[in-house]
């Protein structure tokens, strides 16, 4: 099994020059992605995200159905 | 204050529409795929009639129920809560109304063309090029009518509902686009553009993402409205929503090629797919966690309302659904999970506990709302929560344990070291009485769905339609913020724009198509190719073209893994060079059957024709339906010229002129040849039928390899 593998990776592998920094560039573009969405999201003000947290329980709707409950 | 109050109306017949829409495909959707549950341990359930087929109502069911139920479960879905988010009736009626009926008529014409074999066998992408073009008209539309309704609202934040709408507009597109490029050879046949390896990313890149961007994200952004709404409690933490979702939109792109673990998948690309799989696990649970929470402090409520039950168990399958598709993607669990029924297993936690819960806790909630008055009743529609549940445990748990005991039996030596057991039949017979099982789950499942039905029809009876609600809201310009004016940041700038907010997401999911899908078209220069590997023949283009139509790929792969117990089963593992002409891939994503990859010259022509006609002839306890009537249908050979100029046109090396006497000469040759050997077989067979070709193509399989030495790479 482990032989098929080896030849298999030989096969296409080889002639696909500088492979590895595939994975590498995609780890780090992740990461700076993600460092950045953290601090975005923890950069937030409070009354801001109590605003957005409530959002959708005031539809605007002029007699509110709300009551209404199945 | 603002003085400024203007009063408009949101648009409530689209989404009642859409909502009926909604029940009546996904009971069409459920039975189909109850019809092929019944045929995998009752193969005769198709009555022998052609069209309702396990190989052809399979695709129809998983089409029916991602795009047709999900599908107009999504829109309702949206349209409902994009009006009350954005306080704004949507963009335009017109498009609305074309949105609907174009959406119905894509799911009639794909109901049609799947059982007559139209199809181009890429998993949950099968509808022929016609339809495909129209389902890229529609979609525009639906994108239209979401962006306008988002440019023209009052509310100045884009809660993260609509960020997940706008992420699965644009993915969608993307992933349809990419994937559709096809030639057309005939109104109802075409070639992918893409053969062999690069095919089989292309599609998968596309399979995968089409369950995140259609199955999950507009149900997380759905979510993130319903379930507030319905515990009438603010969400958990809008922080972890943001996270949760630009964590979710960037890394779900990258995991496709887990679908292709062990295959001639270049090893880098499979690495890949499986590190971002695993870390998918962290937004996922995110946005779990952050649904569940949501309840804090009003689990009391769950216990008398069916919308917040169906919710919870739709919010922890979610859960389960993504814990478990990551762990199937790690290498060495997929060597053993692939191609086996635990795939099925997982695919209808999602369908059944996610998308199929959450959409019935929609349902519920909605139609008191639009039909303004009280559910029918209560206690129905907790029988059916339960009754969903029981189904959903009996549909799963069998087929669990059908999944593992195919790995196990198919991997298992004996002391000798020789397989334990090298027929495949048994390991399929094993398993036969856990699909009765799921057969009986999947009945409970819809029993639910037809009270479920019932108890919105007796809803609607009882109340009055209010095709219009009222509503008020200051326009956007006057609107003072929410907060006392200081600093922004750029988040709350960005969600201001929606413009600008769509780009970035359109970036952050292009990043990871872009690294996986650029090397594989370097990579076409780089793939081996194997001198002795040569086009197919105009009879086999035929036969193929006809093992496509009957969906032979939803039971038998044709990728030998390089396992011991697969080359020590059907032969030398599958090379990448070995697909270069092969428009589409035909790998397959699931074994009921054997692999067919070296099916070629294992047995003779007239086991082929017996077997056709009858699968329990040669292989007592076949769970193989008959296909009797290639043996007495004529074969098509009027679309031979425009199959192969179609062919040549995607990169296939015919000589010029060959569609056009050649090809013909060359056909009835070969057909001659079929017959001849038939012959010898004790079977009389006319050259003109359809099972000559098939069995040309079987022949055909995987023999290039085999008749000389394989070269090196040609440049």
């Amino acid at each position: 099994m482990i032989n098929l593998e080896k030849i298999m990776e030989q096969k296409v592998l080889s002639s696909l020059d500088g492979v590895s920094l595939y994975g590498i560039i995609s780890i780090l573009i992740f990461f700076a992605f993600f460092a950045v969405t953290l601090l975005w999201a923890f950069g937030l003000k409070k009354n801001y995200l109590h605003h957005m947290e409530a959002l959708p329980l005031d539809g605007g709707e002029k007699k509110s159905t709300g009551k209404i409950q199945s | 204050m603002n003085t400024n109050i203007e009063t408009f109306k949101y648009d409530n017949r689209i989404v009642r529409a859409f909502a009926i829409a909604t029940v009546l495909w996904g009971i069409v959707g459920m039975l189909v795929g109850l019809l092929a549950a019944v045929q995998l341990f009752y193969p005769d359930a198709n009555l022998n009639f052609q069209f309702i087929t396990f190989g052809r109502i399979r695709p129809l069911h998983t089409n029916a129920v991602i795009f047709a139920f999900v599908g107009n479960g999504m829109f309702m879905g949206i349209y409902y809560s994009l009006q009350r988010l954005c306080k704004a009736r949507l963009f335009s009626d017109f498009i609305s109304w074309f949105h609907f009926w174009g959406w119905q008529t894509i799911i009639v014409s794909a109901a049609l063309t799947l059982p007559l074999g139209y199809t181009t066998s890429k998993e949950y992408a099968e509808l022929e090029w016609p339809i495909k073009i129209a389902i890229a008209v529609v979609w525009v539309a639906f994108t239209v009518n979401l962006i306008g309704t988002i440019l023209k609202r009052r509310e100045k934040h884009m809660y993260v509902a609509i960020w997940f709408y706008l992420a699965t507009a644009l993915t969608v597109a993307v992933l349809h686009i990419t994937n559709s490029m096809t030639m057309p050879a005939g109104l109802f046949k075409s070639y992918s553009m893409y053969a062999g390896v690069q095919d089989a990313l292309v599609q998968w890149w596309y399979g995968h993402n089409a369950v995140a961007f259609f199955l999950t994200t507009p149900y997380l952004g759905l979510m993130y409205y319903f379930l507030p709404k319905a515990a009438n409690r603010p969400i958990f933490s809008y922080r972890l929503s943001i996270i949760h979702f630009w964590a979710l939109i960037f890394l779900y792109i990258w995991a496709g090629p887990h679908h292709l673990l062990y295959t001639a998948l270049p090893d880098w690309a499979q690495s890949l797919g499986m590190v971002f799989s695993l870390m998918l696990i962290a937004p996922s649970w995110g946005g779990m966690l952050n649904g569940l929470l949501t309840l804090r402090g009003a689990w009391d409520k769950v216990r008398q309302d069916p919308v917040l039950k169906f919710m919870v168990v739709a919010v922890t399958a979610y859960g389960m659904a993504t814990l478990e598709g990551p762990l199937l993607a790690i290498k060495t669990v997929n060597s053993l999970s692939h191609y086996t029924d635990w795939t099925i297993a997982h695919a209808h936690t999602g369908a059944l506990g996610w998308n199929g819960f959450l959409t019935f806790s929609m349902l519920y909630f909605l139609f008191p709302r639009l039909y303004k008055t009280q559910l029918w009743s209560t206690k129905l529609a907790n029988y059916h929560f339960w009754i969903g549940l029981l189904g959903m445990m009996f549909y799963i748990i069998p087929i669990y344990v059908a999944g593992i005991t195919e790995g196990l039996m198919w991997k298992q030596f004996n002391k000798d070291g020789f397989l334990q057991y090298p027929n495949f039949l048994e390991t399929i017979v094993q398993v036969v009485p856990m699909f009765r099982l799921r057969a009986i789950g999947g009945s409970l499942y819809i029993i639910g769905v037809f009270m479920m039905a019932y108890n919105l029809y007796r809803t609607a009876k009882a109340g009055e339609f209010e095709p219009d609600t009222e509503a008020q809201a200051a326009p956007l310009e006057k609107t003072a913020s929410a907060e006392a004016p200081g600093k922004y940041s750029f988040h709350r700038m960005l969600e201001g724009k929606p413009m600008l907010f769509t780009v970035l997401s359109l970036v952050a999911i292009l990043i990871g198509g872009i690294v996986e899908i650029i090397p594989m078209y370097l990579i076409k220069q780089n793939v081996p190719t194997i001198a002795s590997v040569h086009p197919y023949s105009p009879l086999e283009v035929l036969g193929r073209d006809l093992y496509i139509r009957e969906g032979c790929l939803g039971c038998h792969s044709q990728m030998i893994r390089p396992f011991r117990s697969e080359t020590e089963r059907y032969g030398e593992y599958s090379k990448a060079g070995e697909f270069v002409y092969d428009h589409p891939f035909l790998w397959g994503s699931e074994r009921k059957g054997p692999d067919l990859a070296r099916e070629g010259g294992k047995y003779p022509d007239a086991w082929h024709f017996n077997h056709m006609d009858d699968p329990r002839s040669t292989s007592p306890g076949s769970i193989m339906p008959r296909y009797s009537w290639l043996l007495t249908q004529p074969l098509d050979t009027t679309s031979l010229p425009s199959r192969l100029a179609a062919l040549r046109r995607v990169g296939v090396p015919y000589p010029a002129g060959f569609e056009n006497g050649p090809a013909q000469k060359d056909l009835r040759a070969q057909a001659a040849k079929v017959v001849a050997n038939l012959k010898l077989g004790s079977v009389n067979a006319d050259p003109d039928k359809e099972i000559i070709a098939l069995i040309a193509y079987l022949q055909r399989l995987g023999t290039d390899i085999k008749s000389a030495p394989v070269a090196s790479a040609a440049q």
